[in-house]
């Protein structure tokens, strides 16, 4: 079983092994280069076209903006009028369902109404907690204004109709979404009081 | 202590590798008509998926992260975890032969198991620190571990059911682990309840 | 030629129903099952590891002569994980709904069987044209089959089929079931019964046409065949 040590034996695969991974790790970088300007652009793509679904009065969309709510740091968004004028905010929350975190994205006008929710990150049951996210049940928070509660027959303006066999799903958007309405009258006090 | 364990727990029932992400199926299937062979396959599995994520944890961060180079994440993950069985292989052949021989022959099958570059590459994206990936490997293993030893007992015993002769072998196997996997929807949500 | 031409044929066509991989072969199961939730993702997984598989086929054949022996698997795995990467930068920047629906399993088909187990059991070992058309009709054999599964998961857990390019992403008809589509089919447990009924159904096409069933785990496909010291490992043929 044992073998003479040949040091050609060792040398040429490892050369070769060498070669293959350096032009594969060069056609690696080129590859990067050429695509990553496209997948940033895509991001910053989805990010507006998101923020736009959310508040689409909105001609365009501040900087970054941060607010520390209950020890929490959050980033929003001014949406703003072709003038420049505020005419509603974009806030993002978050909060744990059934798989892991639901994020969603609200869009609100000056006084607080919901102008639309999005789901940003979701990992529900398919076919169950992902109905959340159809329009029959984000457009329930739209032109209200919370907090809002779940329950089974929603019958007043800020009940939400949970979504059949998904109630930690329904509950978990809800709660995202009351986050966002936390963060806004935060902001709101805070300009008051300023 | 409370995010680790949710973590483990949310790993081995939630987000079971074999039954709800499908991660690992060719040994799930595979190496799982005696109960024996299937728990060596699983403990194999754990440990490397350990090591792996050990070892590429630092590589990720430090030297990928550090150079800009994220978009070699897939070759240097696989080729890492390559290395590694290798290297675990020859060490316990050489060094520890009752191990090798109960564990050992399972390790080159382990290479191309995609649940362990799976793990590695979830740990990565959920973002998880060193602590936390750790735990979330040992959580998948002990799931996977969990998975293979349960089905490989419903399969033991399906050797001596009478069977519908077209569904003999591979189908009755996959409606097996159907059942299987059904039993585990029903974790869904539980660790988010038992831990707040 | 016309010989040369019908051997080529044979190439492309044993992938798509003798030696389909994901029915016959057995291989490639993992993302067979999980991308299998809807037409559109099953589609997507197909196409990108059928250009992997391709692309790989045809470089590593080209290569074949130049790979030494001893770090061919090595080398293999080089070749696949940077198609796979490039192939995972483009989808991410020409197709990104898609990159979204298939998440963790696109960077895994670096371990997706078939791909390896056609470079070992083939591209290896025969011209770059033959290990061409070995990759097309082993993908379209993939993508069929996924597509397949697709279809009945996505018919019967939602009711019906939603592919975004076709009619304004909006379902192609109305739901079968009404409100109460039987979801069980789009969640794990139906992955499995789907694919184990397909396999039984493609075990009794087989058997009518005098050929064997569908082993258990077709050791022989296995890339890792030649390594393999599992005691479950089947040396016969």
């Amino acid at each position: 079983m044992k073998k003479k040590f040949n040091i050609k034996d060792i040398l040429f695969p490892t050369i070769a092994l060498f070669l293959i991974a350096g032009v594969c790790t060069f056609i690696l970088a080129l590859t990067n280069s050429l695509t990553t300007g496209k997948i940033l652009e895509n991001a910053e793509k989805t990010k507006i076209e998101t923020r736009k679904m959310v508040c689409p009065t909105a001609d365009s969309f501040s900087e970054d903006k941060t607010v520390t709510v209950d020890s929490q740091q959050y980033t929003y968004n001014e949406a703003l009028s072709q003038t420049g004028e505020i005419i509603g905010y974009v806030f993002t929350a978050s909060d744990k369902g059934y798989g892991g975190a639901v994020t969603v994205m609200t869009g609100m006008d000056v006084d607080g109404k919901i102008t639309g929710v999005q789901t940003i990150e979701i990992n529900e049951t398919a076919g169950l907690g992902m109905n959340a996210k159809k329009e029959s049940f984000r457009g329930q928070y739209k032109g209200k204004t919370g907090p809002f509660t779940v329950s089974k027959d929603a019958t007043t303006d800020t009940q939400i109709k949970a979504l059949s066999g998904a109630t930690i799903t329904s509950n978990a958007l809800t709660n995202a979404v009351n986050k966002t309405v936390e963060i806004y009258n935060h902001i709101k006090g805070g300009d008051n009081n300023g | 202590m409370k995010v680790y364990l949710s973590i483990i727990l949310a790993a081995i029932l939630t987000n079971n590798f074999v039954l709800s992400k499908f991660l690992g199926i060719c040994p799930f299937l595979g190496v799982s008509k005696q109960t024996k062979t299937a728990s060596g396959m699983g403990i194999a599995v754990t440990f490397v998926m350990l090591l792996s994520t050990m070892v590429t944890y630092p590589i990720n961060k430090y030297l990928l992260e550090g150079l800009g180079l994220e978009y070699l994440q897939t070759i240097v993950f696989i080729l890492v975890i390559a290395a590694l069985v290798q290297l675990v292989e020859i060490a316990l052949k050489k060094y520890m032969p009752p191990l090798y021989n109960a564990l050992g022959i399972y390790l080159p099958l382990i290479t191309t198991n995609c649940a362990v570059l799976g793990v590695v590459v979830l740990n990565v994206e959920e973002g998880y620190s060193f602590g936390h990936s750790v735990a979330n490997s040992f959580g998948a293993g002990v799931g996977f571990l969990l998975a293979m030893v349960m089905f490989s007992g419903v399969r033991e015993r399906m050797e001596s059911s009478d069977i519908p002769e077209k569904l003999k072998g591979l189908p009755i196997a996959l409606v097996a682990a159907s059942l299987t996997s059904m039993s585990f929807l029903g974790f869904t949500g539980i660790v988010e309840g038992m831990l707040g | 030629m016309a010989e040369k031409k019908n051997s080529l044929f044979k190439e492309f066509s044993k992938g798509l129903i003798d030696e389909n991989p994901v029915l016959r072969l057995v291989l490639g199961t993992c993302p067979t099952l999980a991308t299998s939730t809807s037409v559109e993702s099953a589609i997507g997984m197909g196409l990108a590891a059928s250009i992997v598989l391709i692309c790989s086929n045809i470089v590593i054949s080209a290569l074949r002569k130049v790979i030494p022996s001893k770090v061919r698997i090595p080398a293999y795995i080089v070749v696949i994980a940077s198609f796979v990467t490039v192939v995972q930068m483009l989808v991410s920047a020409f197709v990104p709904t898609l990159n979204e629906q298939l998440g963790v399993y696109l960077p895994l088909i670096v371990v997706n069987c078939i791909i390896l187990g056609r470079a070992e059991a083939f591209a290896g070992k025969n011209s770059v044209l033959a290990s061409a058309f070995d990759g097309l009709g082993m993908g379209v054999g993939f993508t069929t089959a996924l597509f397949c599964m697709g279809f009945i998961r996505e018919l019967l857990g939602t009711g019906t089929i939603t592919i975004s390019l076709l009619n304004n992403g909006n379902p192609l008809f109305p739901a079968i079931f009404g409100e109460n589509p039987i979801t069980i089919f789009i969640l794990a447990p139906g992955g499995f019964f789907v694919f184990g009924m397909m396999i039984a159904l493609a075990n009794h096409i087989a058997q009518k046409k005098g050929k064997k069933i569908a082993e258990l785990h077709s050791c022989k496909a296995c890339p890792m065949f030649e390594n393999c010291t599992s005691p479950d490992k089947e040396v016969k043929e």
